[in-house]
Order: C-alpha cells, then sequence, then structure tokens
C-alpha cells in the first residue's frame, strides 16, 4: 500500500469518533458542556501539555526572583537556594537542615517550634500536587527529561533496571533522607564540623546545575578551607557529574534516588491530587509500565489497590495517557478525576 | 509469488468436501437469521469466494505463515512481508490431519497440519515463504517438526511459559527482536523505524475498528449478532489488512445507524452469552451458530480467533526502533489471556470484566476435545463465574458435526434456565 494512504487510512478514528460525538444521545446543555470539556481533556497530548507546563515552571522557579517572585522557603521541590538571584522560592530541605543544625540546647525550646511551623508550610504546600511536583515542576526533573529528549533525539537506547537492582536502589532515597536529618542534627550536637552543613544541599547536584542558569557558576569550585569542605565539595562534583551522566542514560535517574521523594511519601496518603486505578478494568497489558520513567511494576501488575501510586512515582501521569482502558487509571483532585484513560484518548495519542 | 492452480485442475472430490463443509456453516450464519447487516455483504462474499470457490487469495512481498497470535504481525509487514493466519476450522483437513497426531488431540492443530499438508491449501494461498510457530502449548510445538518435515521453512518463536515475572518479559522481547532479524533474513529488508511506524498504524487502525465494533455488542437489545463477528474477526485471519479495516470501519458505521434507530437483532430478552474457550475458527463456527439459532446472542468473547487477537492496543514511549519492537513485545506477552501460561488470574478477571461490561447472563465455555489447556482452565473459570452468580455452559466438542443435536439440546436447555432465572429475578 502507498503511503499516502496509509497516512490517509491512519486518521480515520479520528473521524470516527467525530461522527459518534456527534450520534450521542443529546443531554442537558450543561451536562454536554462538561462532557466535552472531559473529553478535550482526556484527549490531550499528554507529553507536549507537560514540556510546555515543565518549561514554564522551570523558567519561573529558576528565573523568577529576577521579578521579585518569592514564594517562601518551604518548596517541595528543588528550587534551589544557592541560585540565589534567580529563585522565586527555596527548596525546604536547605531550611530543613539548618533548623536541625541548631545547637542541641536550642532544639527543646520554643524556637524548635518554627521547624514544626515550617513542616506545616511545606505540607501545605506539598498536598497540593502531591509528587505531581517532581513530575510537573521540580527543575531538576525537568532537566532530566531535557536529557531524555536529547538522548532520543541522538536514537540512543535509554537504560534499564533489573528488578534486583530496583529493589536494592530504591531504598537509597530513605537513606539520604535519613542522613539528610540525621547528620544536621549531629552538627547541632558538635559531633562534626559546621563546614558539612548542610550536608544534603552541598552534595545535591541542583546546588551547582541550577545557579549555572543565571550565570553563577562559582558553585563549580571545591572547597579547600578545611578537610570537611574538600570532601563534601568533591562529592558534590561526583554528584552532579553523576547526575548528568545517568540522567543521560536512565529517565528520571536521580528521582529514584532523591531524599526529596522520600519525604514526600511520608505524606502522600493525605495529598489532594491523586493517582487512582480500577484494577478490575485493567487487562495488566503493561503498557503504563512500558511508558513510566521510574520503571514501577506495580502499576501493571497490582489490582488490588486503588491508591497506586508508589514511593518512586512522580505522578509525570504519562501511564494514564498510555493506558487504553476507559477509566482504568485516572487522576483525582479531592477526588474528582481531572484526567482519565480512554480508549479514544489511547487511540488519538498513540498514532 | 506462486501462480495459482486453476480450480478445475483440482481433485474434484476434496475440493467438495472442505467446500461443502464450509457453505454448509455459511448457509447456516446468512439464511437462518434475519435482517443481516448489508456491511456483512463483504464478509460473506469473501468467505464463498475464499472458501466455497476456492478463489487465490493474494499477497505483497513475502508469504509468512503464522500459527498463532503471538506472532507480530507489525514486524512482518514492516519488512514489505504479509502474514497470514494457518489455524484451520475444517473438519476435512482435521481428518487428514489425524495421521500426525494422536487420536486424541486439539481439532485445530490437527486440521492447520492436515491444510499444510494437503495439496489444495483453503484459503489458497501461496506456499509460505516462512511459517512462525510460537512455541506455545504442547501440541504446536510438537507440530514444528511435522510441518518441517511438509517441506515448509518453519522458524520456532520462543515464549515462556510464564508471563509476571520481568524474566519472561526480557526473554520474549529478545525472542521478538531475534524474530525481526529473521525476517530480515527471510525478506532481505531491513527493519526501519519509518516502516514499522506505517506497519503499528495499519494494525492500529484495524484494531480501532475492532475496538468500535466490539464496542456496539455492549448495547441492548443487540445490535449485532456473535456469528457475524466471528465471521469478521476470522477474515482478518487471511484477508488484506486495509481492506479489512475498510470493510469494518462501513459495518460499523450501519450498526451506529442501527443502534441509532432503535434497531434489535436479537429479541429483546435474548440471553446475553460470553463466549470463552478454544476458538471457533472458520467454518467450525459451529457453537455461537447453535446458540444464536437457539435465540441467545453472543455479544462478547473471550478467544484468540476474535477479541484476544485485536483487542490490545500497543503503547511506545520513544518511537525508536528499540522501544517499538519492545512495544510491540509487550503488547503481545503481558495482556495475554492464553491458557498455556502457568497462571490463569487475567483469564478469569478479563472474562468478570467482559460480563460486567456486556451485561452478559451467561457464559458459555468451548474446549476442543484434546485441548488440554482450556480443559485444566475449565474448573477455575467456572468457580470464578460461578462466585458472581453468572452460570456456565462448559462443551468439550471437535470439528466433527456429530454431536450437533446433543449440543443444540444442551445449549437450549442452558438458555432456558437462563430465561427462567431472569424471569424469577424479575418477577
Amino acid at each position: 500500500m502507498k503511503s499516502s494512504e496509509t497516512q490517509a487510512s491512519a486518521m480515520a478514528p479520528v473521524d470516527n469518533r467525530a461522527q459518534r460525538a456527534e450520534r450521542s444521545p443529546p443531554s442537558r446543555g450543561g451536562d454536554r458542556v462538561t462532557a466535552g470539556i472531559r473529553a478535550a481533556i482526556n484527549h490531550v497530548d499528554l507529553n507536549r501539555f507537560r514540556f510546555w507546563f515543565q518549561l514554564v515552571a522551570f523558567v519561573l522557579f529558576v528565573y523568577g526572583g529576577y521579578l521579585a517572585i518569592d514564594l517562601g522557603s518551604r518548596l517541595p521541590f528543588f528550587s534551589c537556594g544557592y541560585n540565589q538571584e534567580g529563585r522565586a522560592g527555596v527548596c525546604y530541605l536547605l531550611p530543613l537542615q539548618h533548623q536541625l543544625s541548631r545547637p542541641w540546647p536550642m532544639l527543646f525550646t520554643a524556637a524548635s517550634l518554627s521547624i514544626l511551623s515550617g513542616l506545616g508550610i511545606f505540607f501545605l504546600w506539598f498536598i497540593v500536587l502531591n509528587k505531581g511536583w517532581c513530575g510537573f515542576v521540580c527543575p531538576l526533573g525537568t532537566l532530566q527529561d531535557w536529557l531524555t529528549a536529547l538522548r532520543r533525539r541522538l536514537g540512543i537506547r535509554y537504560a534499564n533496571y533489573t528488578r534486583g537492582q530496583f529493589a536494592q536502589l530504591t531504598k537509597v532515597k530513605y537513606i539520604l533522607l535519613a542522613l539528610t536529618i540525621l547528620i544536621p542534627l549531629g552538627i547541632g550536637g558538635g559531633l562534626w564540623s559546621h563546614d558539612m552543613s548542610p550536608p544534603f544541599c552541598l552534595i545535591c547536584p541542583a546546588r551547582m546545575i541550577l545557579p549555572a542558569f543565571t550565570g553563577d557558576f562559582s558553585q563549580f569550585t571545591i572547597d579547600f578551607s578545611s578537610k570537611t569542605s574538600i570532601v563534601m565539595t568533591t562529592l558534590g562534583m561526583m554528584v552532579t557529574a553523576l547526575f548528568i551522566a545517568g540522567g543521560f542514560i536512565k529517565k528520571r535517574f536521580f528521582c529514584f534516588l532523591c531524599p526529596m521523594s522520600a519525604l514526600h511519601y511520608l505524606f502522600s496518603k493525605l495529598a489532594l491530587f491523586r493517582l487512582k486505578k480500577d484494577g478490575d478494568k485493567c487487562t495488566r497489558c503493561g503498557d503504563c509500565y512500558r511508558v513510566c520513567d521510574l520503571e514501577i511494576k506495580e502499576i501493571a501488575d497490582e489490582v488490588n489497590k486503588p491508591n497506586i501510586m508508589t514511593d518512586d512515582c512522580t505522578l509525570c501521569l504519562k501511564c494514564v495517557a498510555a493506558c487504553p482502558e476507559d477509566g482504568a487509571l485516572k487522576a483525582t483532585f479531592a477526588g474528582i478525576p481531572i484526567f482519565e484513560s480512554t480508549e479514544a484518548g489511547f487511540i488519538r495519542r498513540m498514532r | 509469488m506462486n501462480t495459482p492452480t486453476p480450480i478445475e485442475e483440482q481433485p474434484a472430490f476434496q475440493r467438495t468436501r472442505q467446500a461443502r463443509e464450509a457453505e454448509l456453516t455459511l448457509d447456516h450464519i446468512t439464511d437462518d437469521f434475519d435482517g443481516n447487516p448489508a456491511g456483512m455483504q463483504y464478509f460473506y462474499e469473501l468467505f464463498r469466494r475464499t472458501y466455497i470457490k476456492g478463489e487465490p487469495v493474494a499477497h505483497e512481498g513475502k508469504l509468512i505463515g503464522t500459527t498463532c497470535i503471538q506472532v507480530p504481525d507489525e514486524l512482518i509487514y514492516a519488512v514489505g512481508a504479509t502474514p497470514v493466519r494457518l489455524c484451520n476450522g475444517s473438519y476435512h483437513y482435521d481428518q487428514i490431519g489425524a495421521d500426525f497426531m494422536p487420536a486424541k488431540s486439539c481439532s485445530l492443530v490437527k486440521a492447520t497440519l492436515g491444510m499444510l499438508h494437503s495439496e489444495t491449501r483453503i484459503p489458497k494461498t501461496a506456499k509460505p515463504d516462512l511459517v512462525v510457530n510460537p512455541t506455545t502449548c504442547d501440541q504446536k510445538k510438537k507440530a514444528s517438526a511435522m510441518i518441517e518435515d511438509m517441506g515448509y521453512a518453519v522458524y520456532d518463536l520462543e515464549m515462556p511459559n510464564t508471563k509476571e515475572s520481568e524474566e519472561a518479559r526480557i526473554y520474549w522481547q529478545r525472542s521478538v527482536r531475534l524474530f525481526a532479524h529473521k525476517l530480515r533474513g527471510v525478506t532481505g529488508k531491513r527493519l526501519t523505524r519509518k516502516a514499522l511506524k506505517a506497519a503499528m498504524a495499519r494494525t492500529a487502525r484495524a484494531q480501532a475498528a475492532f475496538r468500535r465494533l466490539h464496542g456496539f455488542r455492549k448495547a441492548s437489545p443487540a445490535v449485532v449478532l456473535g456469528k457475524d463477528v466471528f465471521l469478521v474477526t476470522n477474515a482478518f485471519f487471511f484477508d488484506d489488512i486495509d481492506r479489512w479495516t475498510e470493510a469494518v470501519e462501513k459495518l460499523n458505521t450501519e450498526l451506529a445507524q442501527r443502534q441509532a434507530d432503535g434497531f434489535h437483532a436479537a429479541q429483546r430478552k435474548a440471553p446475553r452469552i460470553l463466549f470463552t474457550g478454544s476458538p471457533p475458527v472458520f467454518p467450525n463456527l459451529k457453537l455461537p451458530v447453535l446458540i444464536e439459532e437457539a435465540g441467545g446472542v453472543v455479544v462478547a468473547d473471550e478467544t484468540c480467533s476474535a477479541n484476544r487477537m485485536l483487542y490490545d492496543m500497543t503503547a511506545v514511549d520513544e518511537w525508536l526502533l528499540y522501544d517499538m519492537v519492545d512495544g510491540l513485545a509487550d503488547r503481545y506477552l503481558k495482556p495475554c489471556t492464553c491458557p498455556i501460561f502457568t497462571r490463569n488470574d487475567d483469564r478469569r478477571r478479563r472474562l468478570l470484566d467482559l460480563a460486567a461490561d456486556f451485561a452478559v447472563d451467561g457464559v458459555v465455555y468451548q474446549s476442543l476435545a484434546g485441548c488440554q489447556v482450556y480443559e485444566m482452565e475449565q474448573k477455575s473459570v467456572a468457580e470464578t463465574l460461578n462466585a458472581q452468580g453468572i452460570p456456565m455452559l462448559y462443551i468439550e466438542t471437535d470439528y466433527s458435526p456429530d454431536d450437533q443435536g446433543q449440543l443444540s439440546t444442551r445449549i437450549e436447555a442452558f438458555l432456558e434456565s437462563i430465561k427462567t432465572r431472569k424471569r424469577k429475578v424479575a418477577a
């Protein structure tokens, strides 16, 4: 068959759908509008939507500071505080580590209420998007998606973990979170030098990479002022190199190891934005697992739990977009479905 | 392409037996029912020409015969070849094939062997340049060497025995990649991204058409009968894919009109039947036709000659060869509800889902005698369905027409019991 004919024929399902929409039984005007909006959302080209959403979020949080935007310092994603000029807010891990590294006697005074209030504000931010902050907003996540896009353009295959590697590495984020909390406490107790503070930030790739986007390359240095500083900044260099190399060959390489992701998961049961699965409608075709950047196998295999989001999930919703079964996967906000898997949406997207 | 032997030169006796069998089935399908959709004419004609008149089936490029739905058609189209599914439903060939297999083996495997062994293969395609035989059930596995002995080039497409584990998935992905290499060897054409994408668009369009047809069967009262849908999907075995898709799209347009007009293809209260088990392959549409002649309507199926063959669609993340080929591999393995796998949770869940979606009153489970895997799963499927209050009729049969009388009695009793239940519930 000639290619032109093939192309023409590939268009046919759209026509059918249009006809079907016209034929659908007339209902009250309001319902029809709602149904129309719902259909439009469910048919959306999610990858394109995400690309633009992420780009806007990246610009906002990396350059927003120049427009005097300041959303506080309790943000649940890597809007890096070291990006002094451009940041539109600060990642919560920075103030958290500072607060925890106060001298121990101070920890048990009323001053520590600020730790709780900080956590409270972080929580309020967090519950809005749940881990959607990772999939849609986090500048470091966006950067990894751009690295992925670059790799794809070069036609290089992505890497996968074996299930064994996955099972081991998925624990790393919890270890990092524990260290992010315990090391500052140790510093406050005088066990370690203040040159180690804030420990996670010193090894976080965002500290070096995000300021670079505003022309500040000062973080790309090894601090020779003390042995601890040498070790921490060298480690930071290595992690940043690993971030770039890893992000190039593995989709969302760093997210899998991110302590913020671990912190999120502690609260995710209370979040408003959710990923839900109706196991009865699932054929376990594995399409969702195929497209998952974090290689979460449960998304395809689990058919009993309605709350399907796991600790590695970034709520990017690619699984919902790649599901051909009506209503098997859906993203809900405060219980209201906002993006749902549909057969028609799938057929449109996979052309 | 081989030039087909003119029909007159073939041994008259064989042609007549095969053709008579096909004609009988087709006559039942067309003449025993009122209000056949006009869009079905294409398919009635196609089967009349192919099975009764023995007209040759054309193809482009190399011809790749497949003995199972697990062979990715997309890869075959992408290298400019044409797939044809060899699974056969003829009693005539079943008897010829009996020479190869033990007496108590599956009619479908025997008929396929018989057809390949026969001088006059119907559907009358050229001799396949390659026969791809996925290593599914034991009988199909052992058929490989026999087909090879008949003078065909055979390729064993290695399949795992389980599908849940990541190891099985990786193993199958590698199998599919090897198969892509094999196709290159056979056709001399390299698999390219562009060709594969075009091939996937062709099958996706066919699948979209099928899914729409499938969706119309949810309508109550029914707008289309199961015997017609089985005929449509059986045509997919050998028909040109684009022509097939267009014919299905035309049929869909007609069915949409029927639905809008409130047309019903069966009686308003006809028991709605879900068909599962061994696949009905033309001309062995014995059971679906008997069900509908007895006043039931087959509203959905879970068989590899219809739903399982066309329903599940491929998702790709990165439209490059590595991801497209692996994506195809996943689509052919992960959702498969074939009983050859160790576990059948997915099959049981699928049946429950179909039963709920299509407002099913009862399930008819066909096991071709000798098809052990379906026979073995019967009990667990029956228990799952009965636990949900869905009655199931288990029928063990083969391609021989001898048990028709007995079967129609059992089916009528089953449908009657469903009607009685419904009346009781209503009262």
